[in-house]
């Protein structure tokens, strides 16, 4: 025999061995053990936290988790390639549609909340704004310092998540579009478009003239965060997870976690596990603020 | 025995190299297929023209203004810049590799050339945000450390391994005979090089400034997280300067978000055949000058 043939075989079993093998990937919603959590980058340290937690005591069940941002981890939840989707927002009707035409049912579990901070170079003499004015800013409306009482400081550098981020809807919703009030202001297209918290976060440190916005989470001693003075409100507020708590503090909204229908076997002693006692302390040791013990639970497609 | 079986093995290799082959084919007109029709329906929704030379990107407005004169101007700034500062530079070291260097060097140079090539563009992209953009913007007084020159200047270092590689091939297809004729007529080295070796290669050359471009204007990594992502339409000289968004980045920063089958989608698929469409034609360009190059050469 010549040794062509070998050869050619082995080509062949590889080719069949590829196809068998694509063949055995799909969805995997059937396998109970293995969770696939993806989406919000902003909840994703909680994730990882969650999962090394949970992993100690419980090595049997095998979660997957990554970020994406929170489109990506509803998409994913409709495909079924994921169990649990995490986002900084809340589903959009139109893809509660879209769940709804797959055959998915999403439902909404508030597990944390976060603030926003708004965030400046720590050279910058500003210590508060108004929800007006930073909406001024990042609408482009206002483009010099000095239109902020900063004089001198020059024009203004907008540091933004790209739209891929709940926080980047969240921020326009609460923020620049003043809590819904004027639909027409949106982002400035000279804002920066950064891709992911950490990212705006060094942009801010690195440039004097910048404002930028980052989850409670992520703020350190390398930006100043200001205090917000709320819509109509005259007291200005400092971002901390005990403003948040009661509700003082203008910039917050609850993190989510979607599943298909309400949750059971192992995926809902996962979510128990996560909205009991040790997944909030979790919660609290990475900055976030916890959300209460009767964390609300309803059908994404009611609103 | 022993013959048939040679044969029957022979037939079988040739027909899985020859299913590979046409495989290629096919899966670039699927791609093609598969982008025109992701894409038609936000071409039929809001013309073509329109889009193209729309001056707004706002794809979660209400309305959605889906403009991509911006976009197609950054990724025109950011890929000119680059081959401004990696064609010069580039056929210079091929020069020097393929012409002046002595044997010894040149068998060194020459392949840590192409290892730049094997440098992921994220590392580049990284080195680009955290120490080459701030310095610059520093030196230049520049507002903030992310802007177009900055995408072409680590877009310029990854298509020089392209540029040098191709056109160092080219000028060393030349024939000796040339060179020798050139030199016997009393002409100095640098004399030869640049009036007789040079023009000789153009066509090799012209492919390798396609090649490059090429690299450059399909890389993502990199320009994403180095030029700012801001949407605005750049002007004049000092757009270099600015921040620009360029359309390998909206891609890839905005297909985790938008939900499927909405304008939106579509529109980034729009974006994907503007770009398949300038790929392809600088592709094409390329092959019928290394065509030309290589009739040259025999």
């Amino acid at each position: 025999m010549s040794r062509t043939i070998p050869v050619a075989l082995r080509l062949a079993l590889a080719v069949a061995l590829a196809v068998a093998l694509a063949g055995c990937r799909g969805p995997r919603s059937s396998t109970e053990q293995t969770i696939s959590q993806l989406g919000s980058t902003t909840a994703l340290p909680l994730a990882q936290e969650w999962r090394k937690a949970y992993n100690a005591a419980h090595p049997e069940v095998d979660i997957a988790v990554s970020g994406g941002g929170s489109g990506t981890g509803i998409k994913a939840l409709i495909s079924g390639t994921a169990q649990i989707a995490n986002a900084s927002r809340e589903i959009k009707a139109e893809e509660i549609e879209q769940a709804k035409a797959a055959g998915v049912d999403p439902v909404e579990h508030v597990v944390a909340y976060d603030g926003i901070a708004v965030i400046v170079h720590p050279s910058n003499p500003i210590a508060l704004l108004s929800v007006e004015q930073v909406s001024d800013l990042f609408a482009g409306k206002a483009t010099d310092w000095g239109d902020v009482t900063a004089k001198g400081l020059g024009e203004v550098q907008l540091i933004s998540r790209d739209s891929a981020s709940g926080t980047y809807e969240a921020f326009k919703e609460l923020v620049v579009t003043l809590g819904g009030a004027d639909k027409s202001r949106d982002y400035a297209p000279q804002a920066l478009k950064q891709a992911s918290n950490q990212a705006i976060l060094t942009m801010v440190a690195q440039t004097k003239t910048a404002i930028g916005y980052v989850g409670l989470g992520y703020l350190d001693e390398s930006v100043k965060a200001l205090d917000i003075v709320p819509l109509g409100g005259e007291k200005a507020v400092a971002p901390a997870p005990g403003s948040v708590l009661d509700g003082t503090y203008p910039i917050s909204r609850p993190l989510y976690c979607y599943t298909n229908g309400e949750p059971t076997g192992v995926l809902k002693e996962y979510l128990d596990w996560i909205k009991g006692p040790e997944g909030q302390g979790i919660v609290e040791r990475l900055g976030f603020v916890p959300a209460s013990g009767e964390a609300a639970e309803r059908p994404g497609s009611e609103r | 025995m022993k013959h048939k079986g040679h044969h029957a093995g022979e037939w079988l290799a040739e027909r899985i190299v020859q299913v590979a082959g046409v495989l290629a084919i096919v899966f670039v007109v699927l791609i093609f297929v598969f982008l025109l029709r992701e894409a038609t329906p936000v071409l039929r929704a809001y013309s073509p023209w329109k889009m193209l030379t729309g001056r707004g990107w706002f794809p979660t407005a209400e309305p959605p203004e889906f403009g991509l004169l911006p976009l197609l101007l950054g990724s025109l700034y950011v890929t000119l810049g680059a081959l401004g500062i990696a064609v010069p530079l580039g056929l210079a070291c091929a020069i020097f590799i393929g012409e002046v260097a002595p044997k010894r060097l040149r068998e060194w140079l020459k392949p840590a050339v192409e290892l730049l090539a094997a440098v992921p563009s994220v590392v580049f992209g990284f080195v680009g945000l955290l120490l080459l953009g701030p310095w610059l913007a520093e030196r230049l007084a520049l507002p903030v450390g992310q802007f177009a020159a900055l995408g072409s200047l680590l877009l310029a270092f990854m298509a020089i391994p392209t540029i040098v590689s191709v056109s160092e091939d080219a000028l060393r297809a030349v024939p000796r005979t040339l060179r020798e004729n050139s030199l016997a007529l009393g002409a100095t080295q640098w004399q030869t090089i640049c009036r007789v070796v040079f023009p000789a290669a153009r066509s090799g050359i012209l492919a390798a400034v396609l090649l490059g471009l090429g690299r450059a204007i399909g890389e993502t990594m990199t320009v994403l997280m180095v030029t700012g992502n801001a949407a605005v339409v750049p002007a004049g000289f000092s757009g270099f300067l600015r921040p620009v968004r360029t359309m390998t980045a909206t891609i890839a920063a905005e297909m985790g978000e938008t939900a499927y089958q909405t304008p939106h989608y579509h529109a980034l698929f729009a974006i994907g055949l503007v770009l398949f469409l300038i790929a392809f034609a600088v592709n094409v360009i390329a092959d019928l000058a290394t065509r030309r190059a290589a009739g040259v050469g025999r």
